[in-house]
């Protein structure tokens, strides 16, 4: 089910999937509510799980006072208060999962465990963050998933007429948030803050990230208080629950059990 | 009409196997590819053009600000304009300008070119682009979710510096000064005439149109192709309410002239062929980065996607999605990359001819875009300083004479800069001798 909340920016778009204990999914650089399979294979394992859509993204309203990364961390601290996901588990990926962890650095209570799928924070000149807008959108698509098409409910239309105009506009949107989470370089200082993070943290990598290295797993694993687990995923990419769902749902599912 | 001779500065010096070599001209170009003694050459080269332009007679000299590249070595246009205001004693000098939201604080502009406006004794028109996302995004990382809204905070501040009676603070978002107050002041009241360069933003033509700024369209496309662009930003005009007056807008266009067609077709081929095929080479990848659009200029687009989509029912939506990105690739730069020199005339994007026929074409091509003043490139690509002070010698003495008059009965150009009276301006003195 997808319902809307209202917060300070205007509508908020939160999927909700399934019942059981709740636990919270906070997508990446792409997000598709009700269309990615990652979500129903999660909640089919007893959850009940609630995935905002952050600001620009999907049918979320883009907020003009964000500008930086105070900003938007500050978002979706108001954000997971109007969802109800305070003091929950959460799946976090990519750019949400960078998010989450500068949120957890100052809001102890805002989590209650994460499962973090390939975050992006942190930067090593000799394994550079790869910049996912320097290239066409087919690119970005083969940058992003191993199968370019696991994505496609985020890329592709099927809408036409005026449908396919505001899906045009959404994608564009949400690109455009992407980018102001990852320009010039997505590295704010978080591995100044990482200690901070006092709950159970899992890591989860693909094997092929073309964004972020799985080497940074170890980055990650050194500043943070209580890793439970690494994990890598093999023949996926950076977005490793869209490439591989059941694998993702399995792991948070024996995180958060 | 006013005639401005342009400056784009290219490096002239690429090899011949560029476009196969190396993947762009732009942000990740090869570094070693820059020879330094190239360098000196080539900007004292492209200063003495510029200086010669302005003493031949055009209304006005131009240049602009680029980075990371070798398709426009002017990373500092101000640092040029400063050399000209010296030694163009009657040109305007154009600068198409400074990318504001690259100045931090943009208060640096106002400064700048107040400077500028000082120096040259109040012939500076003050351009303000956005940038290309080439330059603003990747070589100076500014966000592309934040650029816009940036830049005109910026605008909003250099004006307000400009014409404050008091010292003031200034609040903005992005930029915070407890005390804003800019000397030196403009020669120029309230502020040098205010040019905005421009792609095909809709947002652009309305701000232009709203606020009465001459707006300046800088494809290199040719002007047929430029049609549609001026017709969208003259409906603006016309939608807010004001007079088509055309020296409210500007066109950049090429120009090759020589004592006969077959001359300038065999004289200007190359430089052509290597300004297109080698300075437009830039990788798709960097020219369209999601936020630098406006969501007014990216709806439009969708809504020419929509239409063709409906003209071709049975094409399946990601054949549809392809295209349109090939589409906007095709736009973008590097659209002329392969091009022959006939493609291009028969285009627009050169006007060859001996000086008759080239006025003939400008005359048209003014008229159907309806634009008072015109950014003439009389250098381009590699072209030789002989060869481009032959071009802007004819295109000064056969063709000026013969376009010049056009819009001058009708309209008045009130984005022209105010100097001080010739009597009041000083020019260089001669420097006393000194005995050793």
């Amino acid at each position: 089910m997808i319902d809307f909340a209202q917060w300070k920016a205007g509508s908020l778009e939160i999927w909700r999937e399934g019942d059981g204990p709740t636990v919270g999914y906070l997508h990446g650089m792409v997000c598709a509510p009700g269309r990615q399979s990652f979500v129903p294979e999660l909640a089919s394992r007893g959850f009940r799980v609630i995935a905002p859509s952050l600001p620009g993204y999907a049918r979320t309203s883009p907020s003009v006072d964000i500008r930086n990364i105070h900003d938007w961390v500050f978002a979706l601290s108001e954000i997971i208060d109007a969802a109800g996901l305070v003091g929950a588990p959460l799946v976090a990926s990519s750019t949400g999962a960078m998010l989450a962890l500068e949120l957890a650095a100052m809001r102890p209570e805002a989590f209650s465990s994460l499962v973090l799928v390939a975050p992006l924070g942190l930067w090593s000149d000799d394994r550079p963050v790869a910049d996912p807008f320097s290239t066409t959108l087919s690119g970005q698509r083969a940058l992003l998933t191993r199968d370019p098409t696991a994505t496609a409910s985020f890329f592709d239309d099927s809408a036409a007429g005026d449908l396919l105009v505001d899906a045009t506009i959404q994608r564009y949107t949400a690109r455009t948030a992407t980018a102001s989470l990852v320009w010039p370089i997505p590295e704010f200082g978080l591995a100044e803050r990482m200690h901070r993070v006092s709950c159970p943290v899992t890591l989860v990598w693909g094997s092929d990230d073309q964004i972020v290295d799985p080497s940074y797993a170890e980055e990650f694993a050194a500043r943070l208080r209580d890793v439970r687990g690494r994990h890598v995923v093999d023949g996926a990419g950076h977005l490793v629950e869209w490439d591989d769902p059941r694998a993702v749902a399995s792991l948070a599912a024996a995180a958060f059990g | 009409m006013k005639t401005i001779w342009f400056h784009l500065m290219p490096y002239p010096e690429l090899p011949d196997d560029f476009t196969s070599e190396h993947r762009s001209v732009w942000v990740d170009i090869d570094p070693g590819l820059f020879d330094a003694r190239v360098g000196h050459r080539m900007y004292n080269e492209y200063i003495d053009e510029l200086e010669f332009a302005a003493s031949v007679g055009f209304d006005g000299v131009g240049i602009n600000e680029h980075h990371s590249n070798a398709y426009g070595l002017m990373p500092s246009p101000n640092l040029i304009a400063a050399s000209l205001a010296r030694t163009c004693p009657d040109a305007a000098l154009v600068v198409l300008g400074d990318s504001v939201a690259l100045y931090n604080p943009p208060i640096r502009v106002a400064e700048e070119f107040a400077m500028l406006d000082c120096i040259s004794g109040g012939r500076l028109v003050a351009g303000f682009p956005v940038g290309t996302p080439m330059d603003t995004l990747y070589a100076y990382g500014n966000n592309p979710a934040t650029l816009r809204e940036r830049y005109h905070e910026g605008i909003e501040l250099i004006l307000k510096a400009w014409t404050a009676d008091d010292v003031f603070s200034f609040n903005g978002k992005y930029s915070k000064l407890r005390y804003v107050n800019c000397w030196p002041r403009p020669v120029q009241q309230p502020h040098p005439p205010i040019w905005i360069p421009g792609g095909g933003s809709i947002d652009t033509w309305q701000w232009c149109a709203r606020a009465g700024y001459s707006y300046l369209y800088l494809s290199y496309f040719g002007y047929k192709a430029a049609l549609k662009t001026m017709q969208g930003f003259w409906k603006c005009v016309e939608d807010a309410g004001r007079p088509a007056n055309p020296f409210q807008a500007g066109f950049a266009q090429f120009f090759g002239v020589a004592d006969s067609e077959a001359e300038a077709i065999e004289l200007y081929r190359e430089p052509a062929e290597y300004f297109f095929n080698r300075c437009l080479h830039v990788y798709p990848g960097f020219a369209d980065p999601p936020g630098y659009k406006t969501l007014a200029t990216v709806r439009n687009g969708a809504e020419g996607m929509v239409e063709r989509a409906a003209r071709e029912a049975s094409e399946r939506a990601q054949q549809t999605t392809k295209k349109a990105e090939r589409k906007a690739a095709q736009r973008s730069f590097s659209a002329a990359s392969h091009m022959s020199f006939e493609q291009m005339v028969e285009k627009g994007y050169v006007i060859v001819g001996n000086p008759d026929q080239v006025a003939e074409k400008t005359i048209e091509m003014a008229k159907q875009l309806r634009i008072g003043h015109v950014m003439s490139l009389c250098h381009f690509g590699n072209m030789s300083r002989d060869l481009a002070m032959h071009n802007t010698e004819l295109m000064a003495t056969k063709v000026l004479p013969q376009i010049r008059h056009l819009w001058d009965d009708e309209w008045q150009d009130r984005w022209w800069p105010t100097p001080l009276p010739v009597a009041d301006r000083m020019t260089p003195s001669p420097r006393p001798s000194v005995s050793r």
